[in-house]
Formats: C-alpha cells, structure tokens, sequence
C-alpha cells in the first residue's frame, strides 16, 4: 500500500477477492456412489454471496485507488465467473486450477488460496486485503476466510458490510451480528468477510467486458508448476474430511392430514379445530391469546 | 455396517501428511468438548444445545464431556455446563480475555486443545461460531464440519460422523475425519434441543491458566446493540411462514396481521428472502434459522429440503397451499388445499372471536 497521511488520492490499495464458481441451481444430483455433486449439465453461476464483496472491494478501490484482482481456485470452466467479475470492474483475474487441487475440502482449499495470495503478493504486488463472501450457495460453511487467515496468519473478522481506512493506514470495518452492530480495526494486510446481501453488486457494463476480450493478460491462470505446493497438502491428500456415505434424509413424523375445504372459512375453521384438538397447540394458542394481540 | 468406498480408518504414516500438519499419536485424543460461548448471562442457549449431540457422541465412545469456558470474570458461568450435562468444565479466566478477537479466543483455545488432546470439540454455528471454529480447525491443521444436523459414532475407529445435508438437502452426507485428530463440528442454534438442567448435577471445574495470550490484531472500536422490538423467530412459540406462493410483498402484510391476532412472528423462505419481502434474519430453514414453535403455520411454502430443515423442530405444521402437489403436504400435520387469500382473512376473523372468549374466561369454541 502506498500511503501519504492527509492526502487521500495516493492511498492505493490491492485487494484481493476470492469467487467460487457455483451450481446454478438448488435442484443438483449427488453422485450416490462418492457422494459428491453431478456438475454435468447443471448451468454455474458466481456464488451469489461472493457478489457483495466483490462490491465491497471496488468501492474501495474507486475512493482510494490500486487494484481488484479477483481469484478461483476451480476447474477450467470458472473462467466465466471470472469474466463476469471483470465485467463488474476487477482489474485482474486469476485462475488456479490443476487436477492436483481436486476434492479438496476447506482445509486444503483454503491452503490453495492462501499460496496463491502469498504468490500474488510476490509476483504482483503487496496485498493489503482479501476480501470473500459470507459463505458459498453450495456448502455454506462460510470456513474459507477464517481458514486462509489462519494460513497467512492475517487479522479478519467476519460478516462486514462496511469498510473505510483511517489516515494511519488501518482499516475500519462495520459488521453486523445477530443483535449488534461493531467496528472494528484492523492491521492490514487483512481478511475480511463480507456479509450475505449487504451492499448491492454492480451491473456488468460492456466496456469492461470488451477490455477482457482485448486484453488477454487481465486473465493469469496458475497450475501447480507455478503456486509449487506439495501435493500431500493439497486435493483429497490435503483434506482431512471425507464424505463416507450418503443417505436420504430422515422423515419427521407428522399426521399428513390433508383437507379440501368448501370455501376460505370451512379452512379456518378446519384449521382451528385441529388446533385446539391438540394438547400443546392448544395451550400455547391460548396462552397467547390471553397474553397477547393488544396490537391487533 | 459398510461405509462405501471409505478409506480404513487409522493412523496415517507421518511421511505421507502434509508436512505443514504436525504429525499426532491420534491415541493420545480423547474426550468430547463443548466450546461456549458466554455473554452478560453466562453461556448462551445455542452452545449449551450442544452438550445434546456431545452425549449421543460421548455415550457411544464411552468418554468424558468437558465444557470450555473462557473470557474474564467467568468463571461462575462454568457450572451451567455440568447443570446441563458436561462432566467437567474447563475455565481460563484471565484479563487478558476480557475483550473477544477471534485470534485471541481462537489461539487460546488452540493453546488449551494442544495441552488437553480432545478427539472431538463442539462448536454452535452462532455467527460468532462461524468466524471463530474454522481458525481454530485450520491452527490445528484439523478438519471441521460446518452446520451439521446429526452425529454418531464408529466405536471400532472412535470417528465421528458429522452428518449434514449437503447442498439441495435431498440427501445427508456423512463426513469423517478418519487420519487426523481432533475433530470439529459446529450445528447451527436450535438444530438440536437443550438438555434438562439439573442444579444438583457435580462435576469438577478446572481452572487454567494460559502464559500466552497474543495480542489482538483486530481491535473492537465499539458495539451498538440493536434493539430488538420483537422475539426473535428462534424464540418464538407460534411462527407463520410465507414462501414464494403468496406472489406480493403485500401477501405478507396479511400474514402480518394474523401474526399479530395470535400473537406470532412472521418468517420465511429463503425464496421470501431472495424476492426482498422479508429480512435474512427471518430467514427459516438450513442456510437461515432452525425454529422450534408449538405451532408453525406455513402460507404459499412448496416444502423444499432446505426450508424443511428449519421446522424440524416445530411441533405441530400447518399448511395452507392451493396447489395439492405441493411436497410440503406430506410434512405438515394438518394441511388445507385452498388459496390463502381466503383463508387467512378468515382465521383473522375466527382468531379474534376465540381471543374474546378466552378475555371472558370461556374455553374457546369453533362452532
């Protein structure tokens, strides 16, 4: 980070942020026998919490200037997802991906990661911050920024919505849990992630789609010959979770009662009468009733 | 039992780990933990659910629960873990943990598994959960399953099965740590009941000292405590619920309105979400919150996996869809097959004739 205290415009900064490239779709197969998800024929898109950080980090970028290198560790074809982002405004993109890297889980993807920033630090420039999505649509373990800043032993927290850096050249953070707002302060370089629907993505604008095109060095794309991991470490050899089988989900016990109704009130009623049929849903309706609804 | 094309459970040879992972005498881990999390009141309801699965896990492994509590000025909350069912409590009660950063809770309980050696330690996916469990997995070079909603046990091998619904939910994967020592889950609030508290319940508390706490390398500037104006929908005793079948925002106004008659709170479908007519943290189901209502009335709900998992626990479903396919009919207790539009108005109406009889003192009656 270049920084002169008081004058805003050279305080650039090189951020970093991560994209999975996700199933589009909630109705995916799951391979029985390996108990790992049918990519084929299923459509991927950009996981879509990963889209306000992406935000996030070229809101950044337009009020102090420097770079948004966005990066995948994925198969070939997330290419596109990079694309996409390219297209929102990040300045690079890079692809890591080698058949090495397969079956990770999110210790040995973090670990991928977390080479792959150190090595843009060094071949690229200094990263101050790596920014990622709350948690992806297809595993939401929302593991990854804990674990790569755990890797680089950086600062992080969790769920931000907003970031700012101070004249000293921390960074601010906004973040909101369950039932409070905080801000935090962090020495960068840091890792921050960014919570789920916080800030509106920007549309893809053309120009910056035709800049990818004219432009083949925004895409760097890293096998192991280049990020040199050991392969102990990495893919199904890295992981130390594995799927050991799958089963179909347990069935809740329930009464299964289905009722046609003549008209709106024949349901109500219906409805009611169960309820006040069955011991405890009675007692808490009532007890409700009594206590409360002043508001109605 | 067959595990499918499992790897044989056992010690890895050293050579062949990563050589950024310590290589473990995975014979040396024993014992089940409860991390807690504590705030003004003590340990928080979510991480005390967990002692639920760390019985189920403990009884078949034959080991011992410990609960972990640590921060500064805490070390009376340690016997709410041994009320509730934890055989031990483990407290570090040091100034220097008076203000959380995830480095320095997370480095600390590091600090704590090294010494102790537990084969598997507990965390509630609670948002703090979720930021702190997966550095302290990754300092151990340890794997960790996020958002489980089961557990069992291999006693042969001594592996935990981290059951959990992987993505669409159609299915439960079980996840293993067969090579690598301790394991870590972390379930989200209200996926599993709270144990029965018995106050006369012993149990020893060990207090620990740690010589190294680090520095923070991020720092709490300050902390705005959102009121909250009504129950949260985890709390709540009556939960109505409104998915993608109500077609308008203002389909939820209605649902509003005869929350408020009963005296519920409003939920939703990650599809609500999703269309903006409800807010995240109503969100219901497994990438939102588990609720564990006497009544959970679902409105224009389809009954996918996901939102399924969060009624789990509810105790009695009602459902009211127009459309008689709807998978949700065959996990609800009482469903009705009409357009809500008719319907709720209608229980708006019959709900107050009921709250009147019941203001008078009369048993309430449905003619």
């Amino acid at each position: 980070m270049v920084l002169f205290t008081g004058s805003r415009e050279v305080m650039r900064v090189r951020i970093v942020v991560g994209m999975k490239w996700v199933p589009g779709t909630q109705s995916v197969r799951i391979d029985p026998k390996t108990g790992t998800l049918i990519r084929e024929g299923v459509p991927s898109i950009v996981n879509p919490h990963d889209l306000p950080a992406v935000e996030l980090a070229l809101r950044l970028k337009d009020k102090y200037g420097g770079e948004v290198i966005a990066l995948t560790m994925s198969p070939p074809p997330a290419v596109k997802g990079l694309e996409y982002l390219v297209g929102m405004g990040v300045d690079k993109a890079i692809l890591v991906s080698d058949r090495v890297y397969a079956g990770a889980d999110t210790l040995a993807t973090s670990y991928v990661l977390a080479n792959a920033i150190k090595k843009i630090d060094k071949d690229i420039g200094k990263v101050d911050l790596a920014v990622f999505g709350q948690e992806t649509t297809d595993s939401s373990t929302a593991h990854i920024a804990a674990q790569t800043a755990s890797w680089l032993e950086w600062p992080y927290v969790y769920y931000v919505r907003d970031a700012w850096l101070t004249e000293e050249g921390k960074l601010r953070v906004e973040r909101i849990l369950e039932n409070a707002v905080e801000e935090w302060e962090l020495d960068m370089p840091a890792i921050i992630n960014v919570a789920m629907k916080s800030l509106k993505p920007r549309p893809v604008s053309l120009l910056n789609k035709i800049r990818f095109k004219a432009n083949p060095s925004t895409l760097i794309t890293w096998s192991n010959n280049d990020l040199k991991l050991d392969t102990r470490c990495t893919g199904l050899k890295g992981s130390p979770t594995i799927v050991a089988k799958t089963v179909d989900v347990p069935e809740v016990p329930r009464k299964k009662q289905v009722y046609t109704p003549k008209n709106g009130e024949d349901a109500a009623k219906w409805i009611l009468k169960a309820l006040l049929s069955d011991e405890k849903a009675s007692k808490a309706l009532i007890r409700a009733l009594k206590e409360g609804g002043e508001k109605a | 039992m067959s595990w499918g094309t499992s790897k044989v459970s056992g010690q890895q040879s050293c050579d062949k780990l990563c050589p950024e992972w310590e290589c473990r005498d995975n014979s040396e881990y024993r014992g089940v933990w409860v991390v807690g999390e504590v705030d003004e009141n003590g340990i928080i309801e979510p991480s005390l659910q967990m002692l639920t699965p760390a019985k189920k896990v403990a009884s078949k492994l034959n080991a011992k629960i410990t609960g972990i509590v640590i921060g500064h000025n805490v070390k009376q909350f340690a016997r709410q873990f041994i009320e509730y069912g934890a055989d031990e409590a483990i407290v570090v009660d040091d100034p220097r943990l008076e203000m959380y950063a995830p480095n320095v809770y997370g480095e600390t309980i590091v600090s704590l598994i090294k010494k102790y050696k537990p084969e598997m330690v507990f965390v509630a996916g609670t948002m703090k959960g979720r930021e702190l469990a997966p550095y302290i997995a990754n300092h151990l070079r340890a794997g960790i399953t996020a958002d489980c909603t089961d557990f069992d046990a291999d006693e042969k091998t001594r592996d935990v099965f981290q059951i959990r619904p992987p993505f669409g939910a159609v299915l439960l994967a079980y996840i293993r740590t067969p090579n690598r020592r301790p394991q870590m889950a972390t379930a989200r609030p209200n996926v599993f009941p709270l144990p029965p508290r018995d106050p006369n319940r012993s149990g020893e508390i060990i207090e620990e000292k740690v010589d190294h706490v680090p520095p923070p390398k991020a720092k709490l500037i300050s902390r705005k405590v959102i009121p909250r104006t009504e129950t949260p929908i985890e709390k709540a005793e009556l939960v109505v619920g409104g998915g993608k079948g109500l077609g308008t925002a203002e389909g939820f106004k209605m649902l509003q309105e005869l929350a408020d008659v009963m005296g519920a709170v409003v939920g939703g479908s990650r599809k609500a979400v999703d269309l903006g007519w409800i807010p995240h943290e109503r969100q219901i189901g497994q990438t939102g919150k588990s609720i564990k209502s006497v009544i959970y009335i679902a409105v224009g709900i389809s009954g996918a996996a996901q939102h399924m998992f969060g009624v789990r626990e509810a105790e009695v479903v009602v459902t009211i869809n127009k459309d008689p396919s709807a998978p949700i009919f065959s996990q609800s207790d009482y469903g009705v097959v009409a357009d809500y539009r008719e319907v709720v108005p209608n229980l708006i109406k019959l709900l107050k004739e009921l709250k009147e009889q019941v203001k008078k003192g009369e048993t309430p009656r449905i003619e």
